[in-house]
């Protein structure tokens, strides 16, 4: 599965939305993520790419799009921090 | 002149015109904007026929256009009725058709499926695309000219709040004028609100709390940060860029500020320019007060307390909060608090009573329903002619005149011959560090009554060992109050409207838990 897959699917299995999820849909602005889910998802991205998410990453912008948290996980990655790759 | 909102603005665009009022991410807008917007939106509504006294429903995000259309609804002479976008469909459609509702402000993100049950309004007028069959209030806007037409006095009807309530549907609440404008000034006094204050905002307009951190600034001239909690580190971020001053909170908020799931970047801002966070709508537990004091050295913590039916009642000075942590203060002012026995008499000190609020903030009563109206809103013989509110909770007063709430209602739970505060062994059992929250309530238990239960969330989203934390408990309660039943939450549910721990669906969760788990019910049956 491709990181983009594994985002989605995580959205689709924990929040139920039923509607077109692009990449650069704003997950909290189309009200698909809340206060307290976004929390889940922060954990989610940090264990399953295994990365640490440091208190200046784990800000709105970094995990509000399919595209962002993307971006953040290679950031991450290239940053040589990653302490285990997904796991297929 | 008229005690009212719209003469706040008036006032406040004349005295600061070129001020910012409110701020939304990038945009914000002057009080002489604000108040040219809010004239510009009541010409609209009158131009889509609203008229003095029709309902006017607010379902938007919280934006700067929101505050300008609920200003806009008040100097339309009409009655603001906010609605949480976030409630569901049936909430939504109960707020609609009980209140009577003419018309219908909602954002594009809410249009579609808010037109679908909400054909009983005459008139639903919509933000966003042109294409649809909504009047476009942007696009009207530009071509109405603002005029003053404003000519309710105090007394008359401003809003109808609907309270999310712990039983059966939500109540409507009406709330003059007069009720809004003296609520707002009670609030500055005590806060000192001013006009170099920088209020951070995560409340959310659809409730009185949030609602009058709008009232202040547009009558003391602060300016208004909206924010909308999603992680904390953004709102951290805000406080320290904005150098904000003050910052109204509710228990659940705190709860999520302080996630210990998350890194957070407390220590790398400068929060010294926040005076005080202020917060309503539930206990706050030893664990949130640590977390705010810690973080927030320079602000005073002042905890209030307060139903919709009175709006505010009490407030601790928070000088005595380390003293008195679990009081919820005296009264504000220009009200009195009454702790009262069955008999209508004041009682002694650290007698539970009911409380009983008099003075300024006593609303008109429930929208259309004189029955309930009958039994909240009353006359006292010592008072005659006045109407005060009975709330039904249970509080006592020390022999110092603080105030300790012990129960909403009839919540008391009766155990072993003891009536037992469910907030009394909340109380004990969030004082365990490793506890966030708790929810106590009672367990029907054929031989002696009833039993303690408690639900509880933990710091690490983990349960507690159970054999250990009764021990620990067993040491901080005398027996009676130790929790027979303890029931392990990962989070707990909120209310719709105002963002209160839902004690309801909690206890309902709890119960099936509970049922499900039949080993764990020593004696008796489980009943909700």
């Amino acid at each position: 599965m491709s990181e983009l897959e594994i985002l989605r699917n995580y959205i689709r299995t924990e929040t139920g939305y039923e509607g077109e999820l692009a990449p650069d849909l704003d997950l909290l602005e189309k009200q698909v993520l809340d206060s307290f889910s976004i929390v889940q998802w922060a954990m989610f991205i940090q264990e399953r790419f295994g990365i640490e998410l440091e208190a200046e990453e784990l800000v709105r912008d970094n995990l509000s799009s399919f595209s962002n948290v993307m971006a953040l996980i290679q950031s991450k990655k290239s940053a040589g921090v990653v302490q285990g790759g997904p796991e297929m | 002149m008229p005690r009212s909102i719209p003469r706040f603005l008036c006032d406040t665009a004349e005295r600061l015109p070129d001020k910012t009022a409110i701020v939304c991410k990038t945009r914000s807008v002057t009080f002489s904007q604000l108040h040219q917007e809010a004239l510009a939106t009541a010409e609209c509504l009158r131009e889509l026929g609203v008229e003095p006294g029709d309902r006017v429903g607010v379902c938007m995000e919280k934006t700067l256009d929101q505050v300008s259309v609920i200003c806009g609804v008040l100097f339309a002479n009409a009655v603001l009725v906010p609605i949480l976008p976030r409630l569901k469909q049936s909430n939504i459609q109960h707020i609609i058709e009980n209140s009577g509702m003419n018309a219908l402000v909602t954002d594009s993100e809410r249009m579609n499926e808010v037109a679908e049950f909400a054909a009983v309004t005459r008139l639903v007028i919509g933000h966003g695309n042109l294409d649809s069959d909504w009047a476009n209030l942007p696009y009207m806007r530009r071509f109405m000219r603002p005029r003053m037409f404003f000519d309710r006095i105090g007394n008359d009807d401003a809003a109808i709040i609907y309270s999310s309530g712990s039983t059966g549907r939500p109540k409507g609440i009406l709330i003059s004028h007069r009720n809004l404008a003296d609520g707002s000034d009670i609030v500055t006094e005590y806060l000192g609100t001013c006009e170099e204050d920088r209020i951070g905002c995560v409340l959310s307009f659809n409730f009185d709390y949030g609602l009058n951190q709008i009232w202040q600034t547009i009558s003391k001239g602060p300016t208004l940060y909206l924010h909308n909690l999603a992680l904390p580190n953004d709102l951290f971020a805000l406080l320290a860029a904005e150098r904000i001053t003050a910052l109204p909170v509710m228990p659940v908020i705190i709860t999520k500020m302080f996630d210990k799931r998350l890194k957070l970047a407390t220590a790398s801002y400068d929060f010294s320019s926040l005076r005080y966070v202020c917060s309503t709508g539930g206990r706050l537990s030893d664990a949130m007060l640590r977390d705010l004091k810690t973080t927030f050295p320079s602000a005073k913590i002042y905890s209030m307390f307060g139903l919709t039916e009175a709006f505010r009642s009490t407030y601790l000075d928070p000088a005595k909060i380390d003293s008195h942590p679990t009081s919820i203060g005296k009264a504000i002012p220009d009200c009195q608090i009454l702790v009262l026995d069955e008999n209508g008499e004041e009682c002694p000190p650290n007698v539970v009573g009911e409380l009983v609020h008099r003075g300024a903030t006593v609303t008109k009563g429930y929208w259309r329903d004189p029955e309930n109206t009958a039994k909240v809103f009353r006359s006292h013989p010592k008072f005659p002619g006045e109407t005060l509110v009975f709330s039904g909770d249970k509080v006592k007063r020390d022999a110092e005149g603080y105030l300790y709430f012990v129960a909403r209602g009839d919540d008391m739970i009766k155990t072993k011959g003891f009536r037992v505060s469910p907030t009394e062994v909340e109380a004990e059992v969030v004082r365990h560090p490793e506890i966030v929250d708790a929810v106590a309530f009672a367990v029907i238990n054929i031989e002696i009554g009833e039993d303690v239960a408690c639900a509880y969330t933990t710091v690490t989203r983990q349960p507690l060992a159970e054999h250990t934390l009764k021990q620990y408990l067993k040491t901080h309660l005398p027996n009676h109050m130790v929790p027979a039943y303890l029931i392990h939450f990962e989070s707990f549910p909120v209310t719709g409207n105002a963002g209160k721990l839902d004690r309801k669906a909690i206890k309902q969760a709890a119960f099936e838990r509970l049922g499900s788990e039949p080993e764990s019910i020593a004696a008796g049956s489980v009943q909700a």
